[in-house]
């Protein structure tokens, strides 16, 4: 949260690029609320919508013009500052992991993820991440699948009948 | 009578009773390790525990809500960084304190503080909100529209550096809360001819991906900080010091509930200046501000942990979130067939006083763990973020999927969580987005409502305001917060008036 806190009086490379975004967008979700009622009257199911869009519209073109006047932040590239290499990758796994889990199933697909995260973030030998993510994913499995009851996808590894088959041998 | 009986509900049951202790051990740990927030918490937390039965989602959230917003505190004192942004005064005085050795009494007096704030906030909630919603009922649906707009405004200019941004965050919520079918004439919004999202965008994984997924991404920036250990001995207080600092502990819970009960303000801000306040009253401090007072520990975390109390006012009564986290709490209410409001008192007492008699017990609770278990805590605060992270990564996409078994809310929650990456790094603030998703429906309802009532008269709308005091009131506040923001004010009117106030 510090980060929201901190005063910024200068321009980071790419805001004005995401303020123009911003805007467009904006212009955009306008557009498309108008499409819903035009400004037939004001308690339509459109002129809400419309009115937000248009907060934003000029709020966006605020801000682009308040960030077109700030000098431009010295030493900073956007590829090592605002969006270094690690958090690019780790938003591609994420992304392929979205992908996956529904097919893969939570086990496998979260077993790879944790494996795959961990070894680039912590760094330590192969092994002991591998034990750190088993055992932190028996935990979650325990806790949110066992415990919470929460409905994970099954995937590939056939969960349920493994399931079965402890509780039958725990009750023999 | 009844409310006593209802009160005691969590205390008598073992099931709740453990749950509420649960969630205040889990919101200590939450609250104190760098990079975990307890919005973050509720968020994942609302989607695994929405199939629950509703008293015991409510208790596991309650204890994480209380215990977190105190455990903001202990990192605060011993690393210098504050858990949340809570506890941002807490570092100022009480990191000082750890550095000559005293982090234990720090701890240990920080504890009993928060605990005597907590129980104000408790006190105060339970004799105004029911004065609260009597007055609530007589509330028109133009001011319910202008409280909710009052609130975004409120949270978006401070929260963020810049009123345009906090008002861009706002609106974007009130149009994510929009898309789907229209609730009043089933109109579609923003569907682009997809069925799936007639049912809109699910706020929780807006929720997720804003506080959850962002915030992770954002602490991969900061992964080589070096852990610095402190030497704990003595946690529990001396009774004198309690005795000696009470009185400005009992004023400064007062200021947290106050601000608290703002829409719109929450714990940080009561911390800040309930630091202020201790500061500017405290005439001769035996250690000076900055360098150790106690003084300058025991206000914020008073005030901060009053402010829960105070922040449930504005919720239980009005339906209207102070701040993010209770944002993400009116959304759990939701989700459980609750409606926060003035009605809640009415048609459902026993939910009022349950929440009253949890809090309470979750008070108790963040006593008993704050001056326990401090060697358990250290080990747990040293976790390794590399191992921390992708455990979150893997919470939030659980959690996301967890709502409705479906893989779009993963989606939603990953790109809310890129956008919001962005957002915070351009300086936007991420909390008016939540804040206008929630708000969105009753802002929207509560417009056409009135305008409908004006028969589509504009002017009407605006004329009446002025003859309710409660409308004008509420109108002037928004036009008043939105000018003293604007550089008209900053450079035109304010020097002309403060002219004689110089900056120390």
């Amino acid at each position: 949260m510090s980060s929201q806190l901190s005063s910024q009086k200068v321009r980071k490379p790419g805001e004005r690029i995401f303020c123009l975004l911003l805007i467009v967008v904006s212009i955009f979700l306008f557009w498309q609320a108008y499409q819903i009622a035009g400004f037939s009257s004001l308690s339509s199911s459109g002129a809400f919508p419309l009115a937000a869009s248009a907060t934003m519209v000029l709020a966006s073109c605020v801000v682009f013009v308040n960030t077109l006047k700030l000098p431009a932040a010295e030493g900073i590239q956007f590829f090592r500052h605002c969006l270094p290499p690690v958090v690019s990758i780790i938003m591609a796994i994420i992304l392929l992991y979205a992908v996956v889990i529904d097919s893969l199933g939570f086990i496998l697909s979260s077993f790879v993820f944790l494996f795959v995260c961990i070894q680039l973030l912590y760094r330590r030998s192969p092994l002991f991440t591998l034990a750190i993510s088993i055992v932190s994913l028996i935990v979650v499995y325990i806790i949110f699948r066992l415990v919470f009851q929460v409905v994970l996808p099954e995937g590939i590894v056939p969960e349920r009948e493994i399931i079965a088959q402890i509780t039958s041998w725990w009750s023999n | 009578m009844d409310a006593l009986h209802f009160f005691a509900t969590s205390w008598l049951s073992p099931e709740l009773l453990g749950l509420t202790a649960l969630g205040t051990f889990l919101g200590i740990y939450v609250g104190a390790i760098p990079g975990l927030s307890v919005t973050m918490a509720v968020s994942i937390l609302i989607s695994f525990t929405f199939s629950w039965d509703v008293n015991n989602a409510l208790c596991l959230m309650v204890g994480v809500y209380m215990g977190g917003v105190y455990g903001g505190s202990r990192t605060a004192i011993l690393l210098n960084i504050p858990g949340a942004p809570s506890a941002i005064a807490t570092a100022m005085d009480g990191y000082p304190l750890a550095k000559k050795g005293l982090a234990g009494e720090a701890i240990g007096l920080s504890t009993v503080m928060s605990v005597i704030g907590g129980f104000v906030g408790i006190i105060v909630l339970a004799l105004a909100a029911p004065t609260v919603s009597e007055f609530a009922i007589t509330f028109q649906p133009r001011d319910y529209m202008m409280l909710g707009v009052l609130g975004i405004m409120l949270v978006g200019s401070l929260s963020g550096n810049s009123l345009a941004k906090g008002i861009f965050a706002g609106a974007l919520g009130l149009l994510i809360g929009t898309v789907g079918l229209d609730p009043m004439s089933a109109e579609e919004r923003f569907t682009f001819g997809v069925v799936e999202l007639w049912d809109g965008i699910n706020p929780v994984a807006v929720m997720i991906g804003m506080f959850g997924v962002s915030e992770a991404l954002h602490q991969l920036h900061h992964m080589d900080k070096a852990v610095v250990k402190q030497k704990i001995s003595r946690i529990i207080p001396k009774l004198s010091d309690v005795k000696k600092y009470l009185p400005l502990s009992l004023q400064t819970s007062f200021i947290g509930v106050i601000i608290g009960a703002l829409p719109g303000t929450g714990g940080d801000i009561a911390a800040l200046m309930a630091y202020d306040h201790a500061k500017r009253t405290t005439k001769n401090p035996k250690v000076p501000f900055g360098e150790g007072a106690k003084e300058g520990l025991i206000a914020p975390e008073s005030a901060n942990n009053a402010a829960v109390g105070g922040a449930y006012i504005p919720m239980l009564t009005l339906g209207i979130p102070g701040d993010a986290v209770t944002a993400v709490f009116i959304g759990a209410l939701f989700i459980h067939g609750l409606n926060p409001g003035p009605m809640l008192l009415v048609e459902q007492p026993q939910m009022f006083w349950f929440t009253v008699g949890n809090l309470t017990l979750a008070n108790i609770f963040v006593l008993i763990f704050g001056l326990t278990g401090i060697r358990l805590f250290s080990k747990i605060v040293e976790c390794p973020k590399g191992i921390l992270i992708p455990l979150i990564f893997l919470l939030s996409i659980v959690g996301a999927y967890a709502i409705n078994n479906a893989v779009i809310d993963i989606w939603w929650m990953f790109a809310f969580g890129v956008f919001g990456y962005f957002m915070r790094l351009y300086g936007f603030p991420v909390g008016p987005v939540i804040l206008g998703v929630i708000l969105s429906s009753l802002t929207d309802e509560n417009w056409r409502r009135a305008i409908l009532t004006e028969s589509g008269s504009l002017g009407n709308f605006f004329a009446h305001i002025f003859t309710s005091p409660l409308s004008s009131v509420l109108f002037l506040s928004i036009l008043l917060i939105f000018f003293s923001k604007t550089s008209l004010w900053n450079k035109g009117l304010k020097p002309l008036l403060f002219r004689t106030k110089q900056k120390p």
